[in-house]
C-alpha cells in the first residue's frame, strides 16, 4: 500500500465512519449509502487540506470511486511534481 | 484545528450517550460551519453526543421559528446579507444596479422584522447565539470600494439596530465582530470559489473561526468570582516602600498608564460582583497611606480582605480564600514576580496565576483582554451586587459568634426568610446558582436551563428558592432545592445553599419548610459526594447519625429531634 492510498483511506474513514476499513478501497458513490454530495463536497475538501492541492469542481463528477480518487490524485501528484 | 480533526472529533463521539441537539440556523449550506460548531461543542462536552440539526436552505427566519416552537434548546443563528436580501449575495444575478440599491434597504428591515419577531418567541430557558453578518456587502454600490456609500451605512445601522433590539430577549447573546475580526480576518473569510460551487460561502478558517465562536458562547463557561492582587509594579509602578506612598504612580505623565488602567479594570470588576483582595509583602502602614491617596482609581471600599505583611504569599491567599469561602479555581491571583506565582502555584493548583506585564506594551494589551475574558458575565444580577456586602457581614458574624453564643446572635439578626415555591419556573439566577455552588451542593450536578425546566415536567415537580435578608442586608437569592412529592414524601434530587449564607441555620430552615409545606413525613435525598460538597455531607451526617448515602432518607421525627430553635422569619410565596 503507498502513501496515497494511506492517506485516502484514512480520509475515507473520517467521512464514512459506517464503512468498513476493509471495504473502503472497493468503495463507490453507488455501494456507499452515505456518499451524498456533501460528502463528495468534505470528500474534496479534506483532500485539498491533505494533499495540499486544489481540485476542479468540474472532475468532482468523474470521482465516484476510492480508485478513481486515488489515481486522480496521483495524476496531480505527477503533474506538480514535474 | 483541521476538517478532518473535526471531523474525527465528530466521528468518536459516545454514541449511547444523552444527546445534545443543537439548531444551526444560516440561509447557506452549513457544510463545515456545522462541523465545526459540532466539533467544539463536542470537544467541551465529551461525556454527550452533539447533533446538529439544520433548517431549509434560504429559510433563516422560518428555522428560527421552528427552533422557538421546539425541544431543542440550543441555537445558533449565521446571519448574512444574502439571507436578508439575496441580491446581496453572489448566487443570484440581476439585483445590483444604482436603480436597486434604494429597495435593498426596505427588503433587509422587512426580513429583520420576520426574524425579530420568530426571536421573540424563543422561550428565556432556551440559549441562542447570534452573529450578524460576517461578510463584506458586494459591490452592487457606485462608490469605489475605498469609499461606503450611504446605502451602504444604512444597510449596516438596519442591522446594527436589529442587534441591540434582539440582544434584550434573555436567551440571546451576540458574538463580538470585533473579536470574531481578530480570529478571522475579514479578507480572509470569503469563498468565492466555495459559494458559487456549493452554496458554502466561508473559508474552512472562517468556518473554524466562527463555529469555536459559537460554540463557546453556547457553553457559557462559569466567571471567575475572585482576584487577588499584589500591589509593587502591579496595582501601581514602584516599590511604596522605597520610594513612599507619594512617587508610586498609575498615570500617563508617569508611564505607569498600564497601571492605571488595571485598577479601573478591577474598580468594574468589583462593581460587577467580582471580589478583590490584596496580597503584597509590604508594611501595612504604607499601604495604608498609598491606598487612602484621593487619586486611587480602585475603590478601595471594595477591596476586602487586605492581606498585607511580610509572610508568604501562599499564606495570604489561603486566609483571602477561607474569608471568601470560594475555591481556587474560582480566583485569579495577579503578581509581578514569577517567584511569588509560583510559590502560590504550588501550593494552591487550582489558582490561576498570571504575571503582571510589566513593561511589555503588547502583553499589557493582551493582559486586559484576558481579564475580560476571565471574568466576564453574559448579564449582571442583583446578587452581584451583594456579594462583597454578605461577605463582609459573614466577617461580623464570626467575629460576634467568637464573642457571645451563635444563637443570641442569630436571635438578634432579625433574619426574614423570603421561601418561593413554583412548579415549573425556570430561573435563570435559580440554575446559576445551582450550576456555581459547590460546597453545600446535594450532589454537585449541572444543568442547562433547558434541562432543569425539562426536569421540572413531571407529575409533583417543583423548586423551592430562598432569598434572606438580615439586620445586616439583604443577600438576595442564595438557595434553592428541587424535588417531586411521591406519597407521604418527597425526592430531593437538588439542593444548594450560597457559601455566603451559612451559619445562619438556613439549611435547617429550608427542611422545616419542606416538612410543613407538603405536609410529608419523610424526605430522600438524591445525595453524591463530590471532591468538594464536604458542607452538605457534615450538615447531613448530623441530622441522619450516620454518612449520608444515595437516596439516604430523613423523617420529619428525627429532622424535628436534631432541629435547632430556629429566629427567621418565614414569608412564603407561591407562583
Amino acid at each position: 500500500m503507498n502513501n496515497t492510498e494511506d492517506k485516502l483511506t484514512s480520509i475515507f474513514e473520517t467521512v464514512f465512519p459506517d464503512l468498513p476499513v476493509d471495504k473502503i478501497r472497493l468503495a463507490t458513490q453507488e455501494t456507499t449509502p452515505n456518499w451524498d454530495s456533501v460528502a463528495a463536497i468534505t470528500l474534496m475538501n479534506l483532500i485539498e487540506e491533505e494533499f495540499g492541492f486544489q481540485m476542479d469542481f468540474d472532475d468532482l463528477g468523474e470521482l465516484t470511486s476510492f480508485e478513481k480518487i486515488r489515481a486522480y490524485i496521483d495524476g496531480k501528484v505527477e503533474q506538480s511534481a514535474a | 484545528m483541521k476538517l478532518a480533526e473535526a471531523l474525527a472529533i465528530v466521528t468518536k463521539a459516545p454514541v449511547e450517550a444523552k444527546a445534545m441537539p443543537v439548531v444551526l440556523a444560516c440561509g447557506f449550506t452549513p457544510l463545515h460551519l456545522q462541523n465545526y460548531l459540532a466539533a467544539y461543542l463536542q470537544q467541551a462536552h465529551p461525556d454527550r453526543k452533539v447533533s446538529i440539526e439544520t433548517g431549509l436552505f434560504g429559510d433563516v427566519a422560518g428555522t428560527i421559528a421552528r427552533f422557538a416552537k421546539g425541544q431543542t434548546a440550543l441555537g445558533a443563528l449565521a446571519l448574512e446579507w444574502q439571507d436578508l436580501d439575496p441580491r446581496l449575495g453572489y448566487r443570484q444575478t440581476g439585483g445590483w444596479g444604482q436603480r436597486l440599491v434604494p429597495s435593498y434597504l426596505g427588503s433587509v428591515q422587512e426580513r429583520l422584522k420576520q426574524l425579530e419577531g420568530a426571536i421573540g418567541e424563543i422561550p428565556s430557558a432556551s440559549r441562542l447565539v447570534i452573529s450578524t453578518p460576517t461578510l463584506s456587502l458586494p459591490p452592487a454600490f457606485h462608490t469605489s470600494g475605498w469609499q461606503a456609500s450611504e446605502a451602504e451605512i444604512a444597510l449596516e445601522l438596519a442591522v446594527a439596530e436589529f442587534a441591540s433590539r434582539v440582544v434584550a430577549h434573555p436567551a440571546v447573546s451576540l458574538v463580538n465582530r470585533d473579536r470574531l475580526q481578530s480570529a478571522s480576518p475579514s479578507a480572509s473569510r470569503y469563498d468565492f470559489r466555495s459559494d458559487l460551487n456549493t452554496g458554502f460561502p466561508y473559508t474552512q478558517g472562517h468556518a473554524e473561526a466562527l463555529g469555536s465562536t459559537f460554540a463557546k458562547l453556547l457553553q457559557l463557561p462559569q466567571p471567575k468570582k475572585g482576584l487577588i492582587t499584589d500591589l509593587d509594579d502591579t496595582l501601581w509602578l514602584g516599590l511604596v516602600g522605597e520610594i513612599g506612598h507619594q512617587e508610586v504612580a498609575w498615570d500617563l505623565a508617569s508611564h505607569a498608564q498600564i497601571h492605571g488602567l488595571y485598577q479601573q479594570m478591577l474598580r468594574a470588576f468589583a462593581e460587577q460582583g467580582v471580589l478583590v483582595a490584596i496580597a503584597s509583602k509590604n508594611s501595612p502602614e504604607v499601604v495604608e497611606k498609598a491606598l487612602a491617596r484621593t487619586d486611587l482609581i480602585l475603590d478601595r471600599e471594595r477591596v476586602f480582605p487586605l492581606e498585607v505583611h511580610w509572610d508568604v504569599k501562599s499564606g495570604s491567599v489561603n486566609r483571602i480564600l477561607k474569608t471568601w469561602n470560594i475555591s481556587a479555581d474560582s480566583v485569579v491571583f495577579i503578581d509581578d514576580s514569577p517567584m511569588e506565582l509560583a510559590e502560590v502555584q504550588a501550593q494552591h493548583p487550582g489558582l490561576e496565576c498570571i504575571l503582571f506585564p510589566k513593561g511589555d506594551y503588547a502583553a499589557g494589551f493582551a493582559f486586559l483582554k484576558r481579564l475580560r475574558d476571565l471574568f466576564g458575565k453574559p448579564r449582571l444580577s442583583e446578587e452581584d451586587s451583594f456579594r462583597l456586602q454578605s461577605i463582609r457581614q459573614g466577617q461580623q458574624f464570626a467575629e460576634l459568634s467568637r464573642t457571645g453564643s451563635a444563637n443570641d446572635l442569630l436571635a438578634s439578626a432579625e433574619a426574614v426568610l423570603t421561601v418561593e415555591f413554583s412548579g415549573h419556573s425556570a430561573d435563570r439566577r435559580t440554575v446559576e446558582l445551582v450550576n456555581k455552588t459547590n460546597q453545600f451542593n446535594l450532589n454537585g450536578r449541572r444543568f442547562t436551563e433547558a434541562e432543569w425546566l425539562e426536569s421540572l415536567a413531571g407529575p409533583g415537580s417543583f423548586v423551592m428558592a430562598v432569598l434572606y435578608e438580615d439586620k445586616f442586608g439583604p443577600l438576595g437569592k442564595i438557595a434553592a432545592v428541587r424535588g417531586q412529592r411521591i406519597a407521604n414524601g418527597l425526592i430531593i434530587d437538588a439542593w444548594v445553599l450560597s457559601c455566603r449564607a451559612f451559619s445562619r441555620q438556613i439549611e435547617h430552615q429550608m427542611l422545616a419548610q419542606l416538612f410543613s409545606e407538603f405536609a410529608v413525613d419523610e424526605l430522600r435525598f438524591d445525595y453524591a459526594a463530590t471532591s468538594k460538597n464536604q458542607p452538605i455531607t457534615e450538615f447531613l451526617t448530623g441530622l441522619l447519625g450516620q454518612a449520608p448515602s444515595a437516596e439516604c432518607r430523613l423523617s420529619q421525627a428525627e429532622f424535628a429531634a436534631k432541629c435547632p430553635e430556629l429566629h427567621h422569619r418565614v414569608v412564603v410565596k407561591h407562583e
